[in-house]
């Protein structure tokens, strides 16, 4: 029975992800201790009972009925993508939510999971070759879709997501170095063009460089850098046509302390609050700056704060290590893996969580701009809870059938 | 550009480094802010901290045409409660203190906080407490930690005139608009509830600011951060400027004050609102503190119903003053001309009904039958018409449709049609004989005194329906500028010589020796006008007046119901014709002061003053 378990139950990812919502929990109750308003305590433990249905669901479903519906399922949900633009609610300027009853549902939650599916599964077709452009072009498109749905929303955050969970999905499955350059180049030099001309072009010819270099053919290598240049000239004009709240963001960015009260305010307290937690941290419930709510809806994007503070350098640690030691993990069932659905998109997964982490703590520690987007089972919020539970359970399915062709 | 490519052991090292570089870049981030900076960042959440407070605008004040200020700001005192600083043995104290019940102060700090997502935010838990409360609180105030008090500000109504249904009230704002309005409002804030503190209520209330301030670790306040450099000042509330003359609005209402009814007074140039009395009323003091429940109840319960606004939102058959539209249907559309004659043998036999007229009128044409109310002449008269022709030039004159006044509290009214009929009765299932009550506007029909004001107006002005206003002009505070509120105007297209031929029934009816409307004389100017008495089945009718003075370019167009006053010759005209008269002869009033610019009536989310076409 032990090396039964052993062999199909995939215990390491389970107590890795189960410690993170634990502390997620902690920390979003502190960041609320207020009279009556735990509520939000409450409503998040509800939430990880239901995402640990899904976890169960999505563990235990057979994988080759997974592999077969990945495509329904991603229909399903570029269908609410769409439908919420018409029909969605408005939270902070962003339409991105359905409300059912009195809950909120939000449909890029869900999309980031099936269209990792959907593209593994793409993948894993014995028919599909990724060195076939036509067959790496419908690949880009089944990411591309949704992530042009979400930049309507506008979602930003969500976008960067999908581009960051696409390139690594294209090289673990065999795309040449080539195809990734040339995906990659056009965004390096659209962000050097943000910053200035000098940027821009270090940023081309430096793109120039890496297409030449990692190209066989010197008329795809030009032509792709065209590309690029345009891309880059372009992004002043749609920078221009940027939500002036996302503007402010990127401009807060550039220059933090242009602007210690607007935008710049969540991150200068956000520092204080972490780096104030000093090796201890403050003690559990004693953060000054998270129980005097110096930065508003803490315990969603800036949970990281609350744990960061109250528990200091150690506390900091053990939820990096406890990433770390997820990522690893679910990097090295993709590796064991014989089951290419489950490899590519083992690792398709571990990249969503790898984006997320980097990007909010990145953002609570001035590392990165004040792009939303929650900390993986730490922040406060049903949809993306749930649907990270559910990950989880994916990579212990993927765990369970490793062995399987 | 092979598929072997797939997972290689190349490639899976590549991956985990990425990963790796990825927590190491968040590892040694965490390391240089906490323990290689902790020093400068524990120093700064110690000993200095920026918090961001609200502060509330001043609501914008009210002037009446004349400038005169109507109302103003004055300073309220509200206690407030910090529950970080609070200690919970003091709650007993402090409700005695405040007057309050223990638990309903233990209530609203526990609300105050939830809506605040804040302990160390202070609640507001008793507004427009009197001088003697906050003497005695100051007197604790040492032994109270946490309890302080804000200056707020609260409206004060000049007088004398109340115009308790124009101008509205402002309440605190209620838990509903507070999850719809979200942010932009605190538990404890005041919000226009009606009137045109409600449908000007963006203008009015203006923009909250911001004022940084620094506090040490336990929240207490250290002082202005930055010199106060990155402050925003709140924006104050939009200045009204109304087209009300506040002196003629409490001459109107001081008319009014034995009467249930409503009066409604228009320049008909502009359509512009000179007075609007409903009666009885109530003093917009009440609401400008806190309200007792005593005080609320009192209002609320009275059978004579004060708060309700009975010059936009109660309906009466508009009796025989609407037979002004029924002759302006039948002439425009060449149904009879100015000649066509029947004779009143003193009622109408419809199929096996009779309709009484008043009199034995004999031999009559259109203007005679103005000027003398001859009901025969209009029930037979209708039969011609059509109800359906009928319907449509109702319509023109503003009848079951809204005026948009810019206030909210209004009904369409009604007036029916065949299509009505139908819907009602079904088809087949009603007669003539439902129609020919209308002739004489009895019967089912209902309409606002509102609208009965803007129908003389509109018979004033020689056939131009105005879309009425209340507020004349905006003082924008942000530009500085006045601006004046826009409003549409139709042109009827009824043609000069058949507003002649009706303008003259109303002149006969108000000048000639007989005529019905003679209380509304005024010495010197001549009066148009035309009495009505709306039929009430449940106790004494009720008395209409509408007309305008002076007959020959109208200045002022009145209308006026007296509930239970019987015929209309006797209540409502003597009132239009002394309103009209101090107007015109009495304190006279000059014209506002011409607008700076034009702006078009400004939206808002509040769905304020809305911009509708009457008549497209």
């Amino acid at each position: 029975m032990n090396s039964y378990i052993k062999e199909y139950f995939d215990y390491k990812t389970l107590l890795s992800g189960l410690a993170l919502v634990c502390i997620g929990l902690t920390s979003i109750y502190s960041a609320t201790l207020d009279v009556n308003s735990a509520a939000n305590f409450y409503r998040q433990g509800l939430w990880s009972m239901v995402g640990l249905i899904a976890l169960m669901v999505a563990a235990f479903f057979p994988i080759k009925s997974l592999q077969r519906l990945s495509l329904p399922m991603y229909v399903a949900s570029i269908g609410l993508l769409a439908a919420i633009l018409v029909l969605g609610h408005t939270v902070n300027s962003s339409k991105s939510w359905f409300g059912i009853g009195g809950m909120g549902m939000q449909p890029s939650e869900i999309a980031k999971v099936t269209s990792v599916l959907a593209l593994a599964s793409y993948l894993s077709k014995p028919t599909v070759s990724i060195s076939n452009v036509k067959h790496l072009i419908i690949s880009i498109g089944i990411f591309v879709l949704p992530l042009l749905l979400i930049l309507r929303q506008p979602d930003l955050g969500t976008a960067i997501v999908f581009f960051a969970t696409l390139l690594p999905i294209l090289y673990w499955a065999g795309a040449s170095y080539f195809v990734l350059t040339a995906i990659l180049v056009p965004i390096l030099v659209a962000a050097g063009a943000l910053f200035g001309i000098a940027q821009f072009l270090i940023a081309a010819a430096i793109g120039a460089g890496l297409l030449y270099a990692t190209s066989k053919n010197k008329f795809a290598a030009a032509v792709a850098f065209g590309i690029t240049l345009a891309i880059g000239l372009s992004v002043q004009i749609v920078f221009e046509h940027l939500e002036p709240y996302q503007q402010r963001r990127i401009a807060t960015f550039l220059n933090p302390n242009a602007d210690p009260t607007g935008a710049g305010y969540n991150v200068l307290q956000s520092k204080t609050a972490i780096g104030s937690g000093g090796f201890w941290g403050k003690g559990y419930l004693h953060g000054t700056q998270t129980q005097l709510k110096y930065i508003p809806e803490q315990w969603t994007d800036f949970i990281f704060c609350v744990t960061g503070e109250e528990f200091g350098f150690v506390g900091g640690c053990v939820v990096l290590f406890l990433f770390a030691f997820l990522l690893l993990h679910g990097l090295h069932i993709a590796g064991i893996s014989k089951n290419k659905f489950g490899s590519i998109a083992a690792v398709g997964l571990i990249s969503v969580i790898a984006t997320h982490l980097i990007v909010n703590m990145g953002m609570d520690m001035g590392l990165m701009p004040v792009i939303g987007i929650p900390l993986p089972f730490l922040s406060y919020g049903g949809s993306a809870l749930i649907t990270n539970m559910a990950m989880l359970g994916l990579l212990m399915n993927f765990f369970a059938h490793r062995k399987e062709y | 550009m092979n598929a072997e490519e797939f997972g290689t052991p190349r490639r899976y090292f590549i991956l985990r480094l990425a990963v790796l570089a990825i927590v190491g870049v968040l590892f040694v981030r965490l390391y240089m802010l906490q323990l290689f900076s902790y020093e400068e960042y524990a120093g700064e959440s110690e000993k200095n901290s920026v918090r961001m407070i609200t502060t509330d605008p001043v609501r914008g004040y009210i002037f009446d045409r004349n400038g005169k200020l109507i109302v103003d700001d004055g300073p309220s005192f509200t206690i407030t409660v910090t529950q970080s600083e609070f200690h919970n043995y003091d709650i007993g104290g402090l409700a005695t203190l405040l007057d309050l019940d223990p638990s309903t102060l233990q209530d609203r700090i526990n609300r105050g906080v939830v809506n605040a997502h804040s302990r160390f935010t202070p609640v507001k838990v008793k507004r427009d407490i009197d001088f003697g409360t906050l003497s005695s609180i100051e007197e604790h105030l040492f032994e109270l930690p946490g309890v302080s008090y804000d200056v707020e500000s609260k409206r004060i109504y000049v007088g004398p005139a109340r115009a308790a249904h124009l101008l509205g009230y402002c309440k605190e704002i209620g838990d509903a608009q507070l999850a719809k309005f979200g942010e932009r409002y605190k538990l404890g804030d005041l919000i226009g509830f009606s009137g045109i503190e409600a449908s000007y209520e963006q203008l009015l209330r203006g923009e909250k600011g911001k004022e940084f301030i620094s506090v040490n670790a336990k929240g207490q306040v250290l002082g202005s951060f930055d010199n106060g450099k990155e402050d925003v000042p709140p924006r104050e509330g939009f200045d009204l400027i109304l087209s009300v003359d506040f002196d003629l609005q409490e001459f109107a209402e001081s008319l009014m004050k034995p009467y249930k009814g409503a009066f409604v007074a228009l320049d008909p140039n502009d359509g512009g609102v000179l007075a609007m009395v409903s009666s009885p009323d109530y003093d917009p003091s009440v609401f400008s503190g806190v309200t007792t429940a005593d005080e609320w109840d009192k209002l609320n319960d009275n059978p004579d119903k004060p708060l309700f606004n009975r010059a936009t939102m109660t309906l009466y058959p508009p009796g025989s003053t609407f037979k002004m539209v029924l002759a302006a249907a039948a002439l425009q559309e060449g149904v009879i001309d100015k000649n066509w004659r029947i004779t009143c043998p003193g009622g109408f036999r419809y199929g096996n009904r009779f309709f009484k007229c008043t009199h034995v009128h004999g031999s009559v044409n259109v203007v005679e039958a103005i000027e003398k109310s001859c009901n025969t002449f209009f029930y037979q008269l209708i039969l011609k018409v059509g109800l359906d022709r009928w319907h449509e030039y109702a319509q023109k004159f503003g009848f079951g449709r809204k005026t948009y006044v810019d206030i909210d509290e209004e009904v369409a009214g009604l007036v029916p049609s065949s299509a009505y009929y139908d819907r009602e009765y079904g088809k087949g299932h009603w007669t003539q004989g439902f129609v020919v009550n209308l002739g004489i506007g009895q019967g089912e029909i209902g309409v606002s005194p509102l609208q009965m004001a803007l129908y003389a107006a509109t018979l004033a002005n020689g056939g131009v329906l105005y879309q009425p206003r209340i507020v004349h002009y905006v003082r924008n505070k942000a530009t500085n500028r006045i601006e004046e509120v826009a409003h549409n105007s139709t042109d009827l297209g009824i043609s000069p010589n058949v507003m002649a031929l009706i303008r003259e029934g109303m002149r006969r009816c108000v000048e000639s020796p007989g005529g019905t409307g003679s209380l509304a004389r005024i010495p010197g100017i001549v009066v148009g006008g035309k009495t009505g008495t709306a039929e009430n089945p449940h106790g004494e009718d009720h008395a209409w007046f509408v007309g305008f003075a002076p007959f020959n370019h109208p200045k002022i167009a009145v209308a006026c119901i007296v509930e239970n006053a019987g015929y209309g010759g006797t209540k409502a005209a003597p009132i239009c014709g002394q309103v009209m008269e101090r107007y015109l002869l009495g304190k006279k009033s000059p014209t506002p002061e011409p607008p700076a610019v034009t702006a078009s009536r400004m939206q808002n989310e509040s769905g304020g003053p809305s911009q509708v076409t009457p008549n497209n």
